[in-house]
This record gives structure tokens, sequence and C-alpha cells, in this order.
């Protein structure tokens, strides 16, 4: 079972199985049809999941799948259709299905494949190994197992208070993505990510806690495993024998993964499909300051290092960087093609699709918030300006305690309460409260401590330093 | 979908090379959603998946993989690299493969096959309008309408084989309602595991008037007070307070893997006597229901705590075998893509005897939490969250003025004993569950309940 992962995927680059080509063989099925433009989206997948618990194998699962997504456009109405499988009557059947779906949507005429006049940027240029690292193969499911459990044997020697891993999960991803079009678009990329996520929980005096933490990385082997074990650890202790603590305003400070969570909730509002249906905060403030700080807020495509980073969005515009907070100022808003057209500017190559099952919507690539150069904006020197507040380490139901729309947030919390600048006693069981452009304006300090998360996009924030925050309590 | 004497001959080669259990999932599915937006239809999306995902167990660990067609050549050859994983000496045998039988009948009247898409374009446009005509405060609709129809064959190395047909339809609606300054938004879903004939008693615009009745009340909406307060939970999605503190620390593999705070409480009093709780799939046509699960285990009710006491976990087969206890009907899975997990399917508190309003009455200042948009929970340490969507203040007994942006906190354990009334007005509500990144639908219920006491996470004092 050495490298089955490979072998999975060699079986069928034997049969001659390549995404560009299948394209073109879908694409001669459109001949005849009754469509005025088409696209045709194939993505492929190979993935390995290891889940890990006290040293043994729970779980290895191997997969390999491929979905095809056809978007069709006649008469200025648009219809989708997907299917798993690659046989040539379903493919056909997809076609029909689409073709039939465009029948019953909305006539709008800006509905259309992107053309070149439509980009803000031209193609980047990203290294196929940014994306694509060849050492990722020379990992067998051997080595990615015994990886996993080398975590869970880091974890459990961190601390004496660890009593078990209730969540340990390698999972990577090679996969493929295709884009054929009949404007003449053809393009192709392959990415390999992975992702290894730990779950503690500790206990101490009868009290649990559980924190968790994860790595993401292009190859098995640049997953820092020791930087994963320590702050999961961490983040589970630290809480141990947590209280309530009285409601008040007070100050927060936002550890950088629960600042990429409200940026996350932020970030909604700044794609133009939201701004445009009335259903985002920043709609017709363009050119207004939204930070009272001089905070750049940056979607880049390209960057090297992002998890996001793509040639192409999903539906073949190329990737760009684009300022949408410049000093606090709003700039501009993301785009696909469609909505560009409908803001009479061009396309940030922001489509995105969550699988071959959607057509391309707007969305987030790697979006962060621009850190501080300052050396001493680390968490101790921000907690030391700071002097009182509560460091607040995790957060708990943002989906269901945010509104994007309305802005309202309302989230669980735990941490540390700070007096001096120094932590004092651990709390829990507390919520935090605000609304989106409070947030936005009452952020007063930020950290050189940047992190990436996956939500969305690959968003990523430093620490931030919030003023005037509502904490309930007893 | 496959013969009897293939399914037998891949489930022999997955135990070739050892394993205690060999199971084939096998999946069709077809499904559309069309979505309106800006009084538009802006997408109609038709899908077609098929594939066979393939399970060996053995001691603790479960190896998986997936194909996606049925074609025979490709299933024996995943079934022979997925057994290749498996390293033991001496492999099982299948004998024999006997088709099961599930209490569980529904019968569809309207297959969404047989719907006309035009249909479907019309019930959207009536939504989106009945919503503006609500009030013209109302400044965008967002709605949804999904339907599926599945077919699922399972066969396994403990003789099982069945086969079954799961039709769902879903309507969504979100609405947004601005009045100066302030935005607000309301939604409402009807769903069930039936065709077209779901609408027969319940009209679209029903649903749409009830996201934008949301919506246009909640802009009259003040700060949600902080700190701890009564807590009045109205009947139906209020459900999810139980679902969240409580449901996700009785499915078995949290007690397996020592991460949840109910372990070991089997038989004890964790709750009031108020309390029963039950999850049931074989609710007719309710959206958490089925003929059986995704392990092919005919679908029962399970009693999981009774009069106070807890009663039972939910098992899927693996946990139920390492705790060496009967399989609960609670093994499902998001797709042939996914290994089954334990998840709840129709979960409620049942119906107690108090009146809503007598429980109402009750409350000199307290808040009455109407809908919800979902939570979370931690099942290790039980603390829990959920965000209210329409909520109000309760004042000498009597409704108020509705509050924003509310999440109530606490712990689960400590929240079952604080239940103090229970009404006799029993409802339920459709969701979708995320765990483990598998994402299932299902569903929550409970008459009105009084909570003494919950940490209320508003902005107001």
């Amino acid at each position: 079972m050495q490298n089955m992962q490979y072998s999975f995927l060699n079986n069928n680059e034997k049969s001659g199985f390549q995404l560009p080509e299948l394209c073109k063989k879908i694409a001669g099925n459109f001949n005849g049809r009754d469509v005025d433009e088409f696209e045709i989206y194939v993505s492929r997948s190979v993935q390995n999941e290891i889940e890990v618990f006290n040293s043994k194998i729970n779980t290895l699962s191997f997969s390999d799948s491929t979905g095809i997504g056809i978007r069709v456009f006649r008469g200025g109405c648009v219809g989708y259709a997907y299917t798993s499988s690659i046989r040539e009557k379903e493919i056909i059947d997809c076609i029909e299905k689409a073709i039939c779906n465009s029948k019953i949507t909305s006539k709008d005429e800006l509905n259309s494949l992107p053309r070149e006049s439509e980009f803000r940027y031209q193609t980047p240029y990203i290294l196929p190994e940014d994306l694509f690292k060849e050492n990722f193969l020379e990992f067998g499911i051997d080595k990615k197992i015994e990886l996993t459990k080398e975590l869970e044997v880091l974890v459990k020697k961190k601390d004496r208070r660890v009593t078990g891993v209730d969540n340990l999960i390698y999972n990577d991803d090679l996969s493929e993505v295709a884009i054929f079009n009949s404007l003449g678009f053809e393009g192709s990329y392959k990415t390999a990510a992975c992702v290894v996520y730990v779950s503690v929980i500790s206990k101490e005096n009868k009290d649990v806690s559980t924190g968790d933490f994860f790595g993401y990385a292009r190859s098995p082997g640049d997953l820092d495993l020791e930087e994963i074990a320590e702050n999961a650890v961490n983040r589970s202790v630290l809480i141990l024998d947590g209280q309530k603590i009285k409601s008040r305003r007070a100050k927060v400070i936002l550890d950088p993964l629960v600042a990429c969570q409200f940026l996350g909730v932020i970030a909604i509002g700044l794609t133009a499909d939201r701004v445009q249906k009335g259903k985002s905060l920043f709609k017709d403030r363009i050119g207004e300051r939204f930070f009272s700080i001089d905070l750049d807020i940056v979607d880049d495509g390209t960057m090297p290092s992002g998890m996001a980073t793509r040639p192409f969005d999903s539906e073949g515009v190329p990737k760009g960087r684009t300022l949408i907070f410049e000093k606090g100022i709003l700039k501009t808003f993301l785009y696909n093609s469609y909505t560009a057209r409908k803001d009479n500017t061009k396309s940030t190559g922001n489509a995105v699709r969550s699988s071959y099952k959607s057509p391309p919507t707007v969305g987030l690539s790697n979006l962060y918030i621009v850190p501080s150069v300052d050396e001493r904006a680390t968490l101790q020197g921000l907690l030391e300006v700071s002097q009182d507040g509560f460091y607040v380490v995790d957060i708990m139901g943002l989906h269901s305690g945010t509104n994007p729309v309305s802005g309202e947030i309302s989230v669980g919390a735990k941490g540390m309460w700070v007096e001096g600048g120094k932590f004092r006693f651990p709390v829990r069981e507390v919520t935090i409260a605000t609304d989106i452009l409070s947030l936005c304006k009452n952020i007063e300090r930020i950290g050189n401590d940047l992190k990436f998360i996956i939500s969305g996009g690959y968003i990523g924030s430093p620490s931030l330093v919030v003023n005037d925050i509502m904490i309930s309590g007893i | 979908m496959i013969s009897r004497r293939l399914a037998k001959r891949i489930l022999d080669v997955l135990l070739k090379s050892g394993g205690s259990f060999s199971e084939i999932y096998i999946q069709k599915k077809i499904s559309n959603t069309v979505k309106l937006e800006n009084s538009r239809i802006e997408s109609s999306i038709s899908g077609f998946e098929l594939g066979c995902g393939l399970r060996i167990c053995f001691d603790d660990g479960t190896f998986y993989a997936f194909v996606d067609s049925l074609d025979k050549e490709s299933l024996l050859n995943a079934a022979r690299t997925l057994s290749l994983a498996v390293d033991k000496s001496s492999g099982g045998k299948v004998l024999d493969l006997t088709s099961q039988k599930s209490p569980y009948k529904v019968k569809i009247k309207k297959y969404p096959s047989t719907v006309i898409p035009e249909y479907k374009r019309n019930l959207l446009v009536d939504v989106d309008q009945a919503s503006r005509n609500y009030s013209s405060y109302i400044i965008q609709v967002t709605s949804n309408l999904s339907d599926s129809e599945e077919e699922i064959y399972i066969a396994n190395s403990d003789e099982v084989l069945c086969f079954h047909k799961i039709v769902r339809t879903l309507l969504t609606v979100d609405v947004v309602a601005r009045r100066g300054k302030d935005t607000r938004t309301g939604y409402k879903s009807l769903a069930k595991t039936c065709g077209y004939e779901i609408f027969d008693s319940i009209s679209p615009n029903d649903i749409a008037l009830k996201a934008s009745r949301i919506a246009v009340n909640m802009l009259d909406a003040v700060n949600a007070p902080v700190g701890s307060l009564p807590v009045v939970i109205a009947p139906g999605f209020g459900g999810v307070i139980f679902h969240e503190a409580c449901g996700h620390g009785l499915e078995a593999d949290a007690i397996l893997k020592e991460a949840s705070v109910f372990k070991g409480m089997i038989g004890k009093k964790i709750a009031s006597e108020i309390i029963t709780v039950i999850d049931d799939p074989t609710l007719t046509s309710h959206w958490g229901s089925f003929k059986f699960d995704d392990e092919g285990f005919a679908s029962r009710q399970t009693v999981l705590i009774r009069d106070g006491v807890l009663e039972s976990y939910m098992y899927d087969l693996k946990s139920a075998r390492k705790l060496q206890e009967h399989k609960t009907a609670n093994g499902r899975r998001q797709s042939y893509r996914h290994i089954p997990l334990p998840r709840m399917t129709n979960t409620y508190i049942n119906k107690g005897d108090s009146d809503p309003h007598t429980i109402i009455k009750s409350i000199k200042k307290g808040l009455y939490a109407k809908e919800f948009a979902g939570g979370q929970v931690d099942p290790a340490t039980g603390d829990f969250v959920f965000g209210i969507s329409e909520g109000y203040l309760i004042e000498n007994g009597n409704i108020c003025e509705p509050v924003k942006g509310a999440t109530l906190i606490g712990n689960g354990p400590k929240v079952l004993k604080k239940i103090e009334a229970i009404g006799d007005d029993l409802d339920f509500a459709p969701g979708f569950c995320g765990k483990n990144g598998q994402t299932v639908p299902n569903e929550v219920g409970q008459p009105t309940i009084l909570v003494s006491e919950l940490t209320v996470g508003g902005t107001g004092i």
C-alpha cells in the first residue's frame, strides 16, 4: 500500500484520461445545438483522509472523483447542469438539461461569457510549482499515516493536563481544473494541498477544556507539526478553570484566528453580487472611511504562498491583486464578469465556485488585513499597550451569531482576562457583541502576526485590538 | 442497481485480506434547484450523481474508497485496491444477502421529475410578489426551490441487502427589509421527504409571508439585553437548543472518543423529570425521515431521555459494535463519498402539559425566543451557543418589543436541569446539520419551554 494514492492516479492516466482533452470531447457534443455560448468546467480531485485515534488508524479513505459543470447562454438566458459521470450518455444528458434550464431563467442582456476586454488584470505569472510541488507525490500513504500519528504523540507529551485528542484528521487533495469555452478560452491548472487538524481535551480539577489548531501546506513535508501541537495544547489548557465574568463594556484583543473569522463575515459584504442586491452594509459607500486607523485590506489571488492562488478564476479570468480598503477608506468591491458589466467596470478575477456543481458567483481569493510592520506589535506588545481587557482566543457560533446583511454580531467567546498587560484568569461561557460597522470603526491597533484560515476564501488577519465591545456573562 | 452476484463478489474481495465487515453503498441522485433573486429567476441547475462507496471495518479502523460509476471492473478494481490496505491474514466470506424490510411507508404523490419547469418558475415568482406585497420596506427576496430523487442500494457482509428511494423537496425564503439606516432579515423554510404534494397543505406564499413578517417586525428591534435571564423558547426551531446543548453529545462517536459530557450517564437522571426526548426517523414525510439509515438498518424510534433519565445514545454500526450495544437507526452520511457517522434524524423534546400562555404569563422579566439562526456545541465540555433571529422582551407576563443581535450561551448538562416548564404545543422545523465536514438534512422539534436562566449576549443594558 506504499503508494496507493499514486496508483489510483496512474490507473486513470494509463487510460488516457486528461482534463483538457475531456473538455474538447464534450465541446464536440455542442455541434448543432441551439446555444449562443457555452462553457465547460471539469474538475478532478484525488484525496486521502486519515483519522487517527489513540495511536491507531480510525478511518482511512481514498477518493478519486471527477465532475463536469456545463453553462449555456441562449438569448440572454443562462442554464446550468452538472454530472459526476464521464460517460457519454450522461454528458449529453447534462448538456440537454442545461439547455432546458435556460428556458425558465430570466432574460438579462448582461448574461454572457467574459470577454478579454473585461478583465482588470493581465494574466499573472504564477509558477506551476507554487500550486503543485512535485515532492507531494513522494509521500505515500504510510508516510502520511506516520505523520498523523506523530502529531498525536507530540500533543500528548506537551502538557500533563492533556487527557485526549478527540479529533485528529489529515487530509490532502491533488486536484486539477480545466475550463473550455466557446469564445476560445482553454486553460487548466493542477494544485495540491494538505491540511492537518487536531482538537485537544485537557482536564484539571474536574474542569474540561478543548482547544484546536491546524496547518495548511502544499506538501505534507512542509507541515510544522511542532507548531500545530504547541498551539492546540496551549489553546486547550489556557482556558482550564475558566469562569464567567460580570457583563461589561471592555476592550478586546482578538487572536488572529478569531480576527480572521470576523474578517470573513465583513468580507461577505465586499463582493459586488451582495452589494448590487442590497445585501451589503457597504452599498453606495465607495470613498467613505470605515476604519479609524489607516488599515489596508487586500484580496490577492496571485500571492505565491496563498492557498487560494490560481492563474485564473472559475470562469477563466486572470486573478489579480485588488486593494479593497486603503488607509481605512473603501476603494472598490470584488467582481466577476457579470457583476462587473452591471457596474460598468472590469472583473477583478473573483469568480468562484464551491465545486463543479455550481455556476460561478463572486467570492474571495486570499483576502487579508495588511499587518503592522512595527516589531513591537506582537501579541505581548499589544497586551502591554492595551493594559486591561479581554483576550479572545476562540469564538463559537459564528454562523448563527453574525448577520452580514444587518451587521449584528453576537458570539460565544473564551479567553483570558488581562490586567496591567498580563493574563489574570481564564474566562469562558460569555458572549461578545457588537455590529460590523462598529467593529471596523473601533479597531484601534493591529499586530504584526498575520495568520490565515480557510473560510470561504483564504482569509488572513493579525491580532486586533478592538475598543468598546459588550461582554455578557453573569 | 448491481446484481446480487456482483455485490457478493465485491463484499468478498473487500474482505480478502482481512477485516470484520465489508459494505457497498450505491447512490444515484437526480437534483434540481431553481433560484430567484432581484425578482428574477437567476439560475436553474440540474445535477446527476451516481457512485459507489466501499467500506472495510477491522478492529478499530475503517477503510473507505469510492468510485463515480457502477462499472463492474471499476468497482472490483477499487475493492481490490482497498482490501490491499488491510494486512491481516485471513478473510471472511459472505454467504447470502437478505432483503431488509422497513416499517416506514410513504407514498409519493407528485415526483419532482413529473413537475414542469414552468410550475417552479411561477411558484418562485409568486413567492417574490407575496413577500414584496407584504411591506414596502422589503428590498430583496431570495428564494430557492430544490428537489431530489435518490435511489440507494446497500449490501454488507452481515448479509444485509436493501434498496430504497428517497424524495426531498425544499423551499427557502430569505427576505431583507430596510427602513432608513436599519436593515433586517427574515428566513423561513419548508422541507419534507416527499414530492411536490408538499404544497398541497401549505402554500409557498405562507412561507413567504412568515419570512417577511420576521424581517419587518425586526425593524423595530431594540438592542438585546445582557446577562442571565429566564428564557421562554417557542415551539419548532427552538428545538435547536436541545440539538446543540445535548443531542451531539449523545451521538455515540463522541462517547467512544470520551469527548462527551454524557459518557457513563446511561440510567442516570440528567434532566428534570418533565423532559422526554425522542429521535424518530419514522415520522411520516418529516425532513429527517427515511426507510433505512445509510447502513441499511430499518428506521425506528429511539427514546433518548425518558422522564429526565438518560436511556440511550444514538449509534451507527461501528460505535454500536465497539460499545457492545444494539444499533439505532442513526448511521447517516452525506453521500456515497462519505463515511457514515452517528447523526440525529428528527430529534425533539416531547410535549408536556403546560399551557404556553401560562408559561409566558409567569415571567416578570425575560426573553421570548421565537426563531433561530442555528447554533454550535463543543460536546466535550457541553458548552453551546445558539443565535436568535426573532426574539422579544417579556415584561410582566407580556410579550413586548422585539430584540436584535442576541446569542444565547450555556452548558448542556446545566441547562437540562433548568428547564422548568414544558408546553403542550409540540412543533417541528427542518434544517441542515454539519458535522465532520458532512451535511445531512435533519429536523428539530419541541413545544414551548421555559429555561429558568440563560446568558443572553446582547449589547443593551
